[in-house]
């Protein structure tokens, strides 16, 4: 029964990931030339490249700021869609557009949204201060260019976290809700004592997820600003594509691409620790 | 690790299609071909392209030519991709630049047997040349156009600025006449940016090397010095150092159309940029916004000679093509072609070819684009035909970018010109080049 399943992950997982350690040791370039073993010369030269330290450092800001932001917005709409509010199932639906909208679409969207200097974004910014603040270059700007990439990656992604905040919800007994009323517990008490306890499990999984997705930011970044202006939202995956397929450098961006694991396996390590159950 | 996915699936794909072809290939009759094609273009071109095929299999029964539309931007990058998962078509359409590196890589055939000899003859000097690999001088690619870039300018406007008009590419603006410009036009009552740089065509592009490397050129340097190949001492040089930061001052004084304002501010209403420095195919769509009122006029002379890009979008024909020579059939059929020409010549494209210019009235003498078959003519320089292109582009993109976005010239500057150097020192020098 299992056996499907493993053949396609070996075949599409982990094949290639145990090909490309063997790669990231040599100076094998994309087009097929003649290549040799150069050591760890590329692990040195990525590690030793200001540009890929700048890229590690954006992601975790873009970190920092999406997981709160999308996982808030997330448990949010999740509270809300639980109620029993009238076109509770219309509203279910409509919040989890963005999520089954591809990403790229949401890009170009988002692109025409962010237009300087007289985008609809921009009018409404105008319009809110009376033109007293004026047109932000969104993803011009390198102070605002990470924030506005936050903003339409919460927006394009919170659906999914949504929906499995949804399902932890509904797996809370009901009559914790009605001994915590019984008690005279506030609405805020009960969210605080009673969701936020039954949610652990969930929080858990959905903050690993959320932060190992941050960390390969990469659509967004290549659709609308390629790592731009002056490196302000370059990614360690943009990166990685930018020596590889652009820089034609395999070996190079191989080593990339293990650094990353690397990187994301011990922040999902330190997440499960610091997280873990103490009982 | 996504990458290596992708390069497994596109392997397993590839023998996959090499079954269907062997089977294929066992049924078809004698003297038939199947041929694939990769290349990129507008929606009329894809329209040109498809006609001009249903055209040449009506013409030869039993060969087939399957199309593959891969998308302009980052073109580039799926060639190298198409290579590394053995799927190469026998056509494909290139940027020229990156041929030198695609012949190095061991993948073109030269074509000169291959296609006709009356097109080969056709073919302008510029058009030949960037479709040769300096090592061995052979031709490995061929197209109908060519292209230059041009200051694009409302008369009216001008005059009313009493901004001198140059007559032709001998007497085109200096430098300071240039950005005397600018900041006149600046004043000018309706202007919100006194130039459009093209700036949103990105790094996915082709454009910041191509558009902007005339003007280093023209200011006495380069991305890489043509000789011995060696990026540090001349891209960073102080005359790279200069001209860079002039370019930025103009992004400072809020003269340049910022990145996200798109590339339509030329003739969008109210004509928000004055005047744009665009590329030959920019003419037909500010024709129709600007009518006669629209004027081309050479790049300015920064220095003591001028500079104008060259190269485009060309044919080659792969070493592993299942028939060269139907391949190269196909290709003169399809570049002599009469309703392809037709498509290509509605859309104000620059000639490659002599007999396409001659029947082209728009760049005749006399005709609105004359300068820019006199500027080709005079100061057409070609991006760096070295196996490196791919790490010379990357490195001044990054580094142009950059500057005009606010980062020190200097600084930049000697990053790129290192990385260039480090990716030549990487590949022993990419040799027969540095070989003398």
């Amino acid at each position: 029964m299992l056996l499907p399943a493993c053949i396609i992950i070996s075949a599409f997982l982990l094949v290639p990931f145990v090909m490309s350690f063997p790669i990231s040791l040599t100076n094998q370039r994309l087009i097929p030339r003649p290549y040799r073993f150069v050591g760890l010369d590329n692990y040195v030269q990525v590690l030793t490249d200001p540009v890929f330290w700048q890229a590690l450092w954006n992601v975790t800001r873009f970190t920092a700021m999406v997981v709160p932001v999308q996982c808030g917005f997330a448990l949010a709409m999740a509270l809300l869609i639980n109620q029993k509010i009238p076109g509770r199932n219309f509203f279910r639906g409509a919040l989890f557009l963005p999520a089954i909208t591809s990403m790229t679409v949401v890009c170009v969207i988002w692109g025409t949204l962010f237009q300087f200097p007289t985008g609809p974004l921009n009018q409404i910014v105008g319009f809110l201060t009376l033109g007293m603040a004026g047109p932000i270059d969104w993803l011009g700007d390198p102070r605002s260019s990470m924030p506005a990439i936050v903003l339409l990656s919460a927006w394009q992604a919170y659906g999914f976290q949504m929906v499995v905040y949804l399902a932890g919800l509904q797996n809370i007994p009901a009559d914790l809700y009605e001994a915590a009323r019984l008690d005279g517990a506030s609405t805020w008490q009960r969210f605080r004592f009673v969701t936020l306890p039954g949610l652990r499990q969930t929080n858990i999984f959905v903050l690993i997820i959320t932060t190992i997705q941050a960390f390969k930011l990469f659509t967004q970044i290549n659709i609308l600003t390629q790592g731009g202006p002056r490196d302000s939202t370059n990614t360690v995956v943009q990166y990685m594509y930018t020596v590889g397929f652009v820089g034609q450098k395999l070996g190079l961006a191989s080593a990339v691409a293990i650094i990353l694991f690397v990187i994301v396996l011990l922040i999902s390590l330190v997440q499960r620790y610091v997280l873990r159950d103490r009982k | 690790m996504t990458k290596m996915k992708t390069k497994l699936k596109l392997g397993l794909s590839a023998a996959a299609f090499a079954m269907v072809v062997s089977v294929a290939g066992f049924t078809a009759p004698a003297g038939a071909a199947a041929l694939k094609m990769m290349f990129q273009g507008d929606p009329y071109e894809i329209d040109a392209i498809s006609d001009a095929a249903k055209r040449f299999e009506a013409a030869n029964p039993g060969t087939t030519i399957e199309l593959i539309h891969t998308p302009h931007d980052s073109y580039n990058e799926k060639v190298g991709a198409a290579v590394s998962a053995k799927q190469l078509p026998d056509i494909l359409e290139l940027d020229a630049p990156f041929l030198s590196n695609y012949v190095w890589s061991g993948f073109l055939q030269p074509i000169d047997s291959l296609i006709d000899k009356k097109l080969l003859d056709d073919m302008t000097p510029s058009n030949v040349a960037q479709g040769t690999y300096p090592p061995d001088k052979k031709l490995y690619a061929t197209a109908l156009i060519d292209s230059t870039v041009l200051i694009y300018a409302s008369k009216k406007q001008l005059e009313a600025a009493k901004i001198r008009i140059p007559k032709g590419v001998d007497d085109a603006w200096t430098g300071e006449e240039f950005q005397a410009a600018l900041k006149t036009l600046s004043t000018q009552p309706g202007v919100k940016w006194p130039i459009d740089l093209f700036r949103a065509y990105g790094t996915k592009t082709e454009w910041i090397p191509y558009g902007y490397e005339p003007l280093l050129v023209s200011a006495g340097c380069d991305l890489i010095n043509r000789d011995t190949w060696k990026a540090t001492g001349t891209f960073d040089s102080k005359a790279c150092v200069d001209a860079t930061t002039m370019m930025a001052s103009w992004v400072k004084n809020g003269w340049v159309v910022p990145q996200s304002a798109g590339a339509n501010q030329f003739y969008a209403d109210g004509r928000p940029a004055a005047l744009a420095w665009g590329g030959f195919w920019f003419y037909s769509e500010a024709a129709k916004a600007l009518g006669d009122d629209l004027l081309a006029l050479p790049l300015p002379k920064f220095g003591p000679k001028g500079a104008s890009p060259n190269g485009t979008w060309i044919y080659a024909i792969s070493k592993t093509s299942s028939d060269p020579q139907m391949a190269g059939k196909f290709l003169s059929f399809m570049i002599e072609d009469q309703k392809y020409q037709e498509a290509y010549k509605a859309h104000s494209a620059y000639p490659g070819l002599k007999s396409f210019g001659a029947a082209s009235p728009l760049y005749a003498p006399g005709g609105p684009m004359a300068v820019a078959f006199e500027q080709a003519a005079k100061t057409a320089v070609p991006r760096p035909p070295h196996p490196a292109y791919p790490a010379i582009t990357l490195a001044a993109q990054v580094a142009l970018n950059n500057i005009l976005d606010g980062a020190d010239p200097q600084t930049e500057l000697t990053k790129a010109a290192k990385a260039i150097d480090a990716d030549i020192a990487d590949n022993d020098g990419y040799p027969p080049f540095g070989k003398k």
